[in-house]
């Protein structure tokens, strides 16, 4: 699993492994919206739309990215089953595809309120980049 | 507890200068012998740094419900001078104005005779939970309004009675608001979701006034043993969040434009007299009036329900008050033997102005401010009376809840929805939520007793409990 819910006592601290940069985003996307819906199954895309953003660090990317992608979910009643992302450390650009919200499939999880940097930290090893970050909910 | 920290009353505490490195100020909290069990080192540590903020007047304070937060502890009261001090997000919290209020009915426990019936009717009518569209259509130019005036627009659309805006605080809106300072994707995430109620630990609740601790004050703020009330909780929604995480943005850099020294980064701040610091209050008050008008909007769905199932009139179901519990505010305070003018940051905290105060309805005033305290879902909520003493100590302030103490992941690995929901149904509660994973989250195990938490701002002074309010029926988002 390239994403697992660690303890936290008020909102949701997430760990995101992934080999790359621009995974280590995309699955961060995911582990935000399976906060948000709960595990869903992820279906053929019906709709896609834009998503780019921009930090001075990595770890501010991935707040940055985060926030955008929380916006997009909440306005566009998105839910995501894939990510086409293109990113250097400082700024990405892509689209989230997916489904359309639906109650019966999608009522799972909670609200997001924002992304903290909060115990926000980014690692990079030879082999992984590790996203440890919490959802302000 | 740390040994750094001193006891310095039977419910008091302080933390001395020192205990973080750059305190302008001592940093003072409010626990008994047995929340002090719980409390965790970081949350005092991040009183600690609230009071290395430039500007803190008398001493960083943290009530009784507090708990490690978002820069601020959640429990966190701080007030700020006007003219030195700073105004912080981080004092906020990510939902602005997220509070409480409390209607009554003239019913009593014998007239629910169908109370799954209820439930269900008022869970359809207020949308609630992840992905819920409000069924207002506001326009741009409502969404205006209602971020200019608060629940007075609600009333104005006909969502409510003119004595529901008296009984706010701040007569639900807060002034200041500046629109230009609520960003386009505020107003888009704003215009679908006013009059939804949001997840998490926002509800609504079906409640019997069980115990009554003070006849008279009960009397003034029109409540009665045995009398069914009904408390609504929740906040300024996805246009509150995305006000704060965009002023966030600015104010970090905002810090470092004028040289302030942040011993967390969470602590991103602005002067008060800044521009950014004052684009921050005006988004800030805009969203504080959403939410405002938000609870209006819940509370005319919920008078519509129990108008159509029991015959009553709106009249006979007043609004008993109103309070924010995340929210920075202009107010007049005794500081070294002089009224001045401060700025107070509540972050999970409420305002609780003692007898006397011009801001407390007149028909409370001799009494002190109705204070809303939520319990948890099979817990007592609490109705207080503010005090002098508050005034005095904390800026007027007191707890806001009940003050979590178990992660999410753990309460699910406790108990399963299911066996949360079966272990309230035995005590007469019955619950409702859009997936059981929150009936989980939200179990009654995973907060501080809320009779502990009342129990100590009443022993220090913060407040006076009023009346004991027993939940029969909720709704968690």
């Amino acid at each position: 699993m390239p994403f697992e819910e660690l303890e936290h006592t008020a909102d949701v601290k997430m760990r995101i492994t992934a080999s790359d940069f621009s995974l280590l985003l995309a699955e961060s996307g995911f582990a935000l919206s399976q906060v948000m819906y709960g595990k869903y199954k992820r279906e053929p895309s019906e709709i896609a739309v834009s998503i780019e953003a921009e930090g001075t660090t990595p770890a501010e990317l991935c707040v940055n990215f985060l926030s955008e992608l929380l916006f997009i979910m909440e306005t566009e009643y998105l839910v995501p089953s894939a990510f086409s992302l293109t990113a250097d450390e400082t700024s990405i650009t892509g689209t989230v595809s997916g489904i359309p919200f639906e109650r019966g499939k999608h009522s799972g999880g909670i609200e997001v309120k924002g992304i903290s940097y909060s115990g926000l930290t980014l690692t990079k090893t030879n082999t992984e980049y590790e996203l440890i970050i919490i959802f302000d909910i | 507890m740390n040994e750094n920290i001193r006891r310095t009353g039977p419910v008091e505490w302080e933390i001395p200068q020192g205990f973080v490195s750059g305190m302008r100020v001592p940093g003072r909290f409010f626990l008994s012998d047995v929340l002090a069990e719980s409390i965790e080192d970081g949350a005092l540590t991040q009183l600690g740094n609230v009071a290395c903020l430039p500007g803190i007047v008398k001493s960083s304070f943290g009530m009784p419900d507090i708990h490690w937060g978002y820069g601020f502890p959640i429990g966190g009261v701080a007030a700020f001078d006007e003219t030195e001090g700073v105004i912080s997000p981080g004092g906020v919290g990510f939902d602005i104005n997220c509070g409480v209020r409390m209607i009554t009915t003239p019913l009593t426990e014998e007239d629910l005779t169908d109370k799954q019936g209820l439930i269900d009717e008022l869970y359809e009518a207020v949308p609630v939970g992840v992905g819920a569209k409000s069924p207002l259509r506001l326009s741009q130019k409502d969404l205006t309004k209602v971020m200019e005036e608060g629940s007075s627009y609600a009333v104005e659309l006909g969502y409510g009675m003119t004595s529901d805006v008296e009984h706010c605080e701040e007569n639900g809106c807060l002034s200041g608001a500046d629109i230009s300072a609520v960003s386009d994707k505020a107003r888009k995430r704003g215009i679908p979701q006013c009059g939804t109620l949001g997840s998490g630990n926002h509800f609504l609740e079906i409640q019997k006034a069980e115990e009554i601790f003070d006849e008279k004050t009960a009397e003034v703020f029109g409540v009665s043993a045995g009398q069914i009330c009904i408390m609504i909780h929740c906040g300024s929604r996805g246009l509150g969040h995305q006000v704060c995480t965009d002023h966030l943005k600015v104010l970090e850099e905002a810090a470092d434009k004028y040289g302030i020294r942040l011993p967390d980064r969470q602590l991103a701040c602005a002067p008060l007299s800044s521009k950014e610091g004052e684009a921050y209050f005006g988004g800030m008050a805009a969203a504080a009036n959403y939410a405002w008008a938000n609870r209006q909007f819940i509370t005319h769905a919920v008078r519509e329900i129990m108008v159509k199932r029991f015959g009553i009139s709106y009249e006979e179901m007043p609004l008993v008050y109103d309070v924010a519990h995340n929210v920075a505010k202009h107010e007049t305070h005794e500081v070294n033997g002089a009224k001045e003018m401060v700025c107070v940051h509540r972050k999970g905290a409420t305002r609780a102005f003692g007898p006397g105060c011009a801001e407390v309805p007149s028909v409370y005033r001799a009494e002190g401010q109705p204070v809303i305290i939520p319990g948890s879902m099979g817990t007592s909520s609490y109705l207080l009376a503010g005090t002098n003493a508050a005034m005095q100590q904390t800026f007027g302030s007191t707890c806001h809840g009940a003050g979590r103490v178990k992660s999410r992941s753990s309460a699910k690995k406790m108990q399963t929805g299911d066996e949360v929901a079966a272990s309230l149904l035995e005590q007469g509660i019955l619950v409702k939520a859009p997936n059981q994973a929150a009936i989980a989250e939200e179990a009654p195990a995973v907060y501080k007793p809320s009779s502990e938490v009342v129990k100590t701002v009443a022993e220090a002074g913060l407040s006076r409990i009023i009346c004991r309010m027993k939940p029969l029926g909720v709704i968690k988002g």
